[in-house]
């Protein structure tokens, strides 16, 4: 089956789970969105299935092949990651971030960037906006800049799979939906995408399923209509809403309720 | 860097490191004329039949100054590249090439050589004790949780600290007249006395443990933002952790007990460096090995002849220069952030 | 006879001879810098390093020594007997409170570091506990000293001979070495040599102002040093080299014996083929006589001895 496909999952540290019995799949060609608090456990599974959290028990599987089981070296041209904040003391251009995602490509005692390297970095700085900082030093770069830096970096990996941790947090509007549209083309284009997100009506747009967690274990898994109701958001977020679902289509809307008054459709406000 | 200024770079340090060895083997105290020098070195070579110097003079060419200048070039190359390798796996800008205990331990094990009267052995007595200090650390951050980077270098910090300590104990307790002398020209580094024999040690030490360091350029690139983004990037990071390491504890514990604890030339030579090529690995290393071997060079030169007939320890030379060095690179740091 | 006449003469030879020059107590000396003041003969005497306790013992006050500290060898076997018994405070510096412990009247340093804080104690404080401190003249560093001869270091034991009230002693001693040192003649073969103290990697030689530089001008040797304004510097080997000495001046100490520095110099690739190295062309000369003091004069004869005994290759 192609797309990824994670079972059963579990992740302990300190005697508890952080994550359990975690099962979903991420069909190739579509968008996934892992939804929670924090602490629910989204940023460890993505760990677990990089390989980069130990798993006491579970599997994970992309394209068949077992992820966890691969060289790092060829695991790298297969999947890339986008952490939530990356900050470096090095002294590295916004060019020199985005290089490194070529570096799985690159041989031992290769000193230079290869032609290649160099059209698929500008192309990929050039998708995310951030042509005009290719000499900029990374680290003067606000939060957003950085975040789109990175990004940058994970699709010059030319990923069939492409992991993200609430890679929309520091962006404004604008930068957000650019993000999310570029994500989507690749995810289109054959690529399997799945991300970490806090804002729910962006990820009822823009994914194909969602996986909603709490405390570690998964309590919803579907398309975003199915998953997003008052009762989950209860559960999961401990917050009172109304969905509402946008006429002509089946995506949903999620309104959230104010302190002091319950939102009512009829009202005005 | 775009790659005809880099291969500029390159054929202007290879030709200023030249240009310094030919120059700094005509400096001393005795009075021999370049010429005369050169063309002794080449007699010795075998492409000129008559050597011009007479027996002792030929002797102060080939038996002391060409080696030490050599034995300088090889060190300050080494000590270069083990302290840019140390800044970017502890990811620490203050590490230098002895922040695990080595140059501490190496110190320890010189002075019990010495104290034991096996003055001519010292340098194996460094070299166990950097490696003993090394293996202490390590354990004792594992000790700790496992052998993270911070938890290497506090370990190494405790490790130095116990080994300087005992160091000063065995000084204070055992040591006589010349032998002061002998363990602080040590302990601030000297090339003093460097012979045939130290320059091949360097050179086995450099062939042994700097390809393996040039070859992981592409991996400590990736390191940049940690273990978990090197990871991802396809690196072996335990792998290359340790293989660096070793790599790393080997060159240093070599260099430390051929010339003591030389500071200064692996802290601020790479940051030198990083300034003008900056974070990329592939290129910073190999710079910073050509950029500290001429700097060795001529701080080594200007302590063994500028207060002629005496001898000064390099290690203070290094440290005079080296400081307001590192001040001027880090006020330089300040105005580009 | 008369009774009253042999009464007399027996008297007269039995009263002491009056002393070449009696001390007059309180007596009061300017001693490397510090104004110290003695206020009689002292009784109980601290010597710190090989020189002092040697000088006591050749003015015969060995009995005065209640401990000595950090001696640089055994002693010479002229004065071995005298100094069989001396109670040794500690084979390195002795403690500020060992040292008070055996209650000194008088601490001889050998050094002027002896006397500081992890030393015996700070001459000031030392002095408000009434007890004199004395530094080797030679040995000061606060006050340099003029460069050294022989008739420095006669002073130094007539100084101590009127501290001690044995002027007698010292002036017999002082006229013994004195005709010693008249009796020797110079070499006049015009040799260079190079006086190599101790170090390894770098040499740490005699210079131009201490017992290196006196010994070698009394023996007729060209020290290759003398030049440099110090007692001893830490040289380079290429210096060593370029000097190429005739003959060299091995001090043997029990941390860095001459037989060590033998094995050193005919191994150093750098030093191996000097000439004096081939032929073994060595004066030895133990480290105690080596810094200023009553041992200065016997080993420079010792050492011209050792000199006639080495035959050159006709030039």
């Amino acid at each position: 089956m192609s797309g990824l496909v994670v079972e059963g999952i579990e992740v302990r540290a300190g005697g508890r789970a952080l994550v359990a019995g975690a099962s979903f799949a991420a069909p190739a060609g579509g968008m996934t969105a892992l939804l929670g608090p924090n602490g629910a456990g989204k940023s460890t599974l993505l760990g677990a299935v990089l390989g980069q959290r130990r798993i006491v028990a579970g599997s994970v599987a992309f394209d068949g092949v077992d992820l966890r089981a691969l060289r790092p070296a060829d695991r790298a041209r297969l999947c890339a990651f986008v952490e939530q904040t990356a900050v470096t003391a090095e002294r590295l251009t916004v060019r020199d971030v985005a290089m490194l995602g070529r570096v799985p490509f690159q041989g031992t005692w290769q000193s230079a960037p290869s032609a290649t390297d160099d059209a698929v970095v500008s192309a990929c700085l050039d998708d995310l906006g951030m042509t005009a900082f290719s000499s900029r030093l990374y680290h003067t770069l606000s939060g957003g800049e950085q975040q789109r830096v990175q990004m940058a970096r994970a699709l010059a990996q030319e990923p069939k799979l492409l992991l993200l941790d609430e890679p929309t947090s520091h962006l404004d509007i604008e930068a957000q939906l650019l993000t999310l549209d570029l994500l989507r083309r690749r995810a289109r284009a054959g690529s399997t995408v799945v991300l970490a997100l806090h804002d729910l009506n962006l990820a009822a747009r823009y994914c194909d399923r969602l996986v909603a967690m709490k405390s570690g274990r998964i309590v919803a898994d579907g398309p975003p209509a199915a998953v997003l109701t008052p009762a989950l958001l209860l559960e999961v977020y401990g917050v009172h809403a109304t969905i509402l679902t946008v006429p002509g289509s089946d995506l949903p809307l999620v309104v959230y309720d104010r302190a002091d008054s319950t939102f009512s459709p009829t009202k005005s406000g | 860097m775009a790659r005809s200024s880099r291969l500029t770079a390159y054929l202007a340090l290879w030709g200023l490191l030249l240009v310094s060895v030919v120059a700094a083997v005509v400096f001393g105290p005795a009075d021999i004329a370049p010429l005369d020098a050169w063309t002794a070195i080449f007699h010795h070579l075998g492409l000129v039949a008559e050597n011009p110097l007479p027996l002792m003079r030929d002797s102060i060419i080939w038996d002391l100054r060409l080696p030490r200048v050599l034995s300088a070039l090889g060190m300050g190359a080494a000590l270069a590249l083990a302290g840019t390798v140390m800044q970017v796996m502890t990811r620490n800008p203050l590490a230098d090439p002895y922040l695990l205990g080595l140059s501490s331990g190496a110190a320890l094990g010189a002075v019990l050589f010495l104290l034991a009267g096996a003055a001519l052995l010292m340098p194996i007595g460094a070299f166990l004790g950097s490696l003993g200090a090394l293996a202490l650390a390590l354990s004792v951050a594992h000790l700790l949780g496992g052998a993270t980077p911070s938890r290497a270098i506090l370990a190494g910090i405790c490790i130095a600290a116990l080994a300087s300590a005992a160091t000063s104990l065995l000084i204070f307790w055992s040591a006589t007249g010349g032998s002061y002398r002998e363990i602080l020209s040590w302990l601030m580094g000297s090339l003093g006395g460097a012979g045939w024999a130290d320059t091949g040690m360097v050179a086995l030490g450099l062939l042994l443990c700097a390809p393996v360091i040039l070859a992981s350029g592409r991996g400590l690139d990736a390191f940049a933002f940690g273990d978990d983004a090197a990871a991802s990037l396809g690196i072996d990071i335990v792998r290359l952790r340790w293989t660096l390491l070793a790599a790393t504890a080997l060159l240093t514990g070599v260099m430390v007990a051929i010339g003591g604890a030389i500071g200064f030339v692996g802290l601020v030579v790479p940051h030198a460096v990083r300034l003008v090529v900056g974070s990329r690995h592939r290129l910073l290393l190999p710079m910073s090995m050509l950029v500290g071997a001429i700097f060795m060079l001529w701080t080594d030169t200007a302590a063994r002849t500028l207060f002629d007939p005496r001898e000064l320890p390099v290690g203070i030379v290094t440290a005079l220069i080296g400081a307001p060095a590192f001040l001027l690179i880090l006020l330089r740091y300040r105005r580009i952030t | 006879m008369h009774p009253a006449a042999l009464a007399a003469v027996a008297v007269a030879a039995l009263l002491p001879l009056p002393a070449l020059a009696q001390t007059a107590y309180p007596l009061t000396i300017d001693n490397c810098g510090v104004s110290i003041t003695i206020p009689a003969a002292p009784q109980r005497v601290v010597t710190i390093k090989s020189t002092a306790t040697e000088m006591l013992l050749s003015l015969g006050l060995g009995d005065r020594i209640v401990g000595v500290g950090f001696q640089d060898g055994p002693l010479p076997d002229t004065l071995a007997a005298a100094g069989a018994n001396l109670a040794v405070l500690a084979d390195r510096m002795p403690a500020q409170e060992v040292v008070l412990g055996v209650e000194p009247d008088f601490i001889y340093g050998g050094w002027e570091s002896n006397f500081s804080g992890d030393g015996v104690g700070e001459r000031p404080s030392l002095a408000r506990l009434g007890v004199a401190s004395y530094v080797a003249p030679a040995a000061c560093r606060s006050v340099v000293p003029p460069r050294l001869n022989f008739e420095a270091v006669f002073d130094e034991i007539a100084e101590l001979g009127t501290i001690f009230d044995a002027a007698l002693a010292a002036a017999a001693l002082i006229d013994s070495q004195r005709a010693d040192l008249a009796a020797l003649v110079p070499d006049t073969r015009g040799l260079t040599a190079v006086w190599y103290s101790s170090g390894t990697r770098a040499p740490y030689v005699g210079a131009g102002t201490n017992v290196p530089a006196m010994i070698m001008d009394a023996l007729g040797l060209d020290n290759a040093f003398g030049d440099v304004e110090d007692g001893w510097i830490s040289a380079s080997w290429e210096a060593v080299v370029d000097a190429n000495p005739d003959v060299l001046v091995l001090v043997d100490s029990t941390w860095n014996s001459a037989a060590q520095k033998q094995k050193l110099l005919a191994e150093n690739p750098i030093t191996s083929k000097l000439d004096a190295v081939v032929n073994q062309r060595y004066l030895i000369i133990p480290f105690p006589a080596s810094e200023a003091g009553v041992r200065n004069v016997p080993a420079t004869i010792d050492l011209a001895r050792q000199l006639q005994a080495l035959s050159f290759p006709a030039p």
